[in-house]
């Protein structure tokens, strides 16, 4: 059985194997899952604060979330995904909003559409998804979908602490020698680094060296490379299915890209998520049978948020049947409440 | 002889057959008949006073008395960016600089600025090829500094040229099919005869508002930014002898420099001088090499006239002319003219006569 619980300190070490996972395919795609032990340990336990509600958004300090999903059986990790409560985390957030100019001569006759990257932090403080991976060999099964699904019925069960609209980065187009079209025309001219590196330095360093670095200037597509264009709001091919599960839930891509790679920015508003919309409370209760339809069924709250996968005959009724071990994998027993919603 | 003059309504013709002959690249003076015939009009309104004195173009024409035709132009904008926008792009330096990480980017950029509004422009400036050499151009060209000093309130404190930028042999300009050309799809030769025509305003307006930043942009056009074209090599180092300076700014098209300098510090303003006109009957032999000649001017605002003598000619107070030069100049003894050197080396020679 598939399990999404919160990270907890022991799990770093098998954290760090999925996140260097499939070679550099699962390194790459994610940016926002830190690949350096300590870092990555720092971002357990600020999690565990933040589940424990020991950190605040008053504070200045906002909630970040990684969950963890776990083989009950084998005990193993295969994935991430993670919560940032406020994007940026009381920082600047960057992205380029893309807009349009009209470029008009009424004298001349002519009039054409000119597209602008503008630099922006409209996005800053708006409830973020991040640090989502996954063993490849998972990508487009039931336990997929768990992963990326269950942050949602998290969001669901602990809606005050999310903001009304919400976002996902998508990584974007990478060629097969490592290199980013989209960086290689615009940000290295600036930043004088590799993609590479200003990736990891974006995931571990405050954001000041960006503010520093970042041409303040709106850019003009039109100027950069012909590959440049081409990856402008363009899904790394691996993030595919991960994209078309985030439009399932209802997001959509709109003007924001990332700033260093050119990836798509979705964007949706959190209580119109289709997991959210189709949730229901329902009250635990046991059965014998094994028999239905796959439905998501999360429990808990904070520390105690757990999320798997199980066949329900029946979701009529208030009361969920469920066999026993479903119980133990969330930590329930019958009569506690519990949020299930449909697999699709 | 020739003699710089006012442009007169009776030159069209000439004007025309120059502005043919000298094809593209002289984007002041197309071959357009009604364009040029407005040129003209303007130049007659301006030196008859009959317009705002900003408002003023003045025109000169180069003419050859013996042939009796116009075969140089050059002219003097009071004031550009009046009535219309102008515009230039400003190379300058973008520095982002990080301590943390060690990184410090300095990045040239191209900032569109409107920076010479509201001041004086030489323009125009064409010789034709059969009179090339002898210090023709220096004369169509420097007769202006003469006006200028003489009537210094109805021109700006700086005077600038813009020089012609790259382009090849087929009138491709590097910069513009790198630049200009991606927001308004138009070749250059085009885009140039258009603002020929005027309408540089109206295509600024489909050029790029924000800052360029120039490793954006391919080797090729970032090369000629600020470089002159081959042929306008010769009338970049006559200005830089005046004392013109790269001041930073170049065209918006074709990326060719802009250069400055304040009228009173330019050389043919510093080293003019008065003298009084001698009329003598004593012949004069008036061809002599370009260095041993002064311009002599008759300082008349309507009817400006200027031609060269031998620096021979200068004395303490006087320059002995003889009645043919009096007369292009219309003037008559015992009047006041102003010299300058029209080469360089005469400098020495006319301070050692003065």
């Amino acid at each position: 059985m598939w399990l999404v619980r919160p990270a907890l300190p022991d799990d770093v070490d098998q954290i760090l194997d999925v996140a260097g996972a499939a070679g550099s395919e699962t390194a790459r795609l994610s940016s926002t899952l830190p690949r350096q032990r300590d870092v990555l340990a720092e971002k357990i336990d600020y999690s565990m604060a933040s589940l424990a509600g020991n950190v605040t958004t008053e504070a200045g300090r906002p909630k970040r979330f990684l969950f963890v999903l776990q083989s009950t059986s084998t005990g193993r990790i295969h994935g991430t995904a993670g919560i940032d409560a406020r994007a940026g985390n009381s920082q600047p957030f960057y992205n380029y909003r893309r807009d349009a100019l009209i470029h008009a001569s009424h004298e001349l006759g002519v009039s054409s559409r000119v597209d602008v990257l503008y630099p922006s932090h409209a996005l800053t403080d708006q409830t973020l998804l991040c640090s989502f991976s996954i063993t490849p060999e998972l990508r487009n099964t039931e336990a997929f979908e768990l992963l990326s699904r269950a942050r949602i019925l998290f969001i669901a069960g602990h809606r005050d602490w999310f903001t009304s609209n919400i976002a996902v980065e998508i990584q974007g187009v990478q060629l097969e020698d490592g290199s980013v079209p989209f960086w290689d025309s615009l940000g290295r001219h600036f930043f004088n680094m590799d993609f590479e590196t200003a990736d990891q330095y974006s995931g571990l360093l405050s954001k000041t060296f960006i503010a520093e670095l970042m041409p303040p200037n709106p850019v003009y597509v039109t100027l950069l490379s012909e590959a440049a264009q081409a990856a402008i709001g363009q899904p790394h091919e691996l993030t595919v299915p991960n994209l078309e599960l985030l439009q399932r839930e209802g997001f959509r891509a709109g003007c924001y890209l990332d700033i260093f790679d050119g990836g798509p920015v979705l964007e949706a508003r959190t209580d119109a998520l289709r997991t959210l919309v189709t949730s229901q409370p329902k009250t635990l209760h046991g059965t014998y049978e094994d028999c239905g339809d796959t439905w998501l069924i999360s429990a808990g709250e904070g520390s105690g948020f757990r999320c798997t996968l199980a066949r329900v005959a029946n979701t009529l009724e208030g009361a969920l049947k469920v066999p026993v071990g479903v119980w133990k994998v969330l930590g329930k027993t019958a009569g506690d409440e519990v949020r299930i919603a449909p697999c699709w | 002889m020739l003699v710089i003059r006012p442009l007169q309504e009776t030159d069209l013709e000439d004007l025309y057959g120059m502005a043919q002959k000298a094809g593209k690249g002289l984007t002041t003076l197309p071959a357009d008949q009604d364009l040029l015939q407005r040129k003209i009009s303007r130049a007659r309104e301006t030196f008859n006073q009959r317009c705002a004195p900003e408002a003023g173009l003045y025109l000169f024409a180069l003419e050859d008395t013996e042939a009796g035709k116009v075969v140089g132009i050059s002219g003097i904008q009071a004031r550009v960016g009046l009535d219309e926008v102008f515009y230039n792009y400003r190379l300058s330096v973008t520095v982002n600089a990080s301590k943390e990480l060690g990184v410090h980017v300095r990045t040239p950029t191209l900032h569109l600025t409107n920076d010479m509004t509201d001041t004086s422009e030489i323009c125009s400036l064409l010789l034709s090829d059969d009179y090339q050499g002898g210090g023709n151009g220096l004369l169509l060209s420097r007769c202006r500094f003469m006006y200028m000093d003489e009537f210094r309130k109805h021109f700006s404190e700086k005077v600038f040229a813009e020089m012609r930028g790259v382009s090849d042999e087929q009138g491709l300009s590097p910069l513009w099919d790198a630049l200009g050309r991606k927001f308004f799809d138009m070749k250059f030769t085009e885009a140039d005869m258009l603002s020929g025509l005027g309408n540089k305003a109206f295509i600024a307006e489909l050029m790029p508002k924000f800052p360029i930043y120039l490793p954006m942009l391919p080797d090729s056009a970032r090369e000629v930014i600020g470089q002159v074209h081959g042929n306008t090599a010769p009338a970049l180092r006559m200005l830089q002898a005046e004392g013109f300076n790269f001041n930073g700014l170049v065209d918006i098209f074709d990326g060719g420099p802009v250069v400055e300098a304040f009228v009173r510090t330019i050389r043919t303003v510093r080293d003019s001088r008065n003298r009084y006109a001698m009329i003598t009957s004593k012949a004069v032999d008036l061809d002599v090499p370009a260095a041993e000649r002064v311009m002599v001017s008759n300082r008349s605002f309507r009817n400006f006239r200027v031609t060269t003598v031998p620096a021979s000619c200068v004395r303490t107070d006087t320059v002995s002319l003889p009645p043919a030069v009096a007369e292009a100049l219309q003037i008559e003894s015992g009047d006041l003219v102003r010299l300058a050197p029209l080469k360089d080396r005469v400098k020495t020679s006319a301070r050692a006569a003065g």
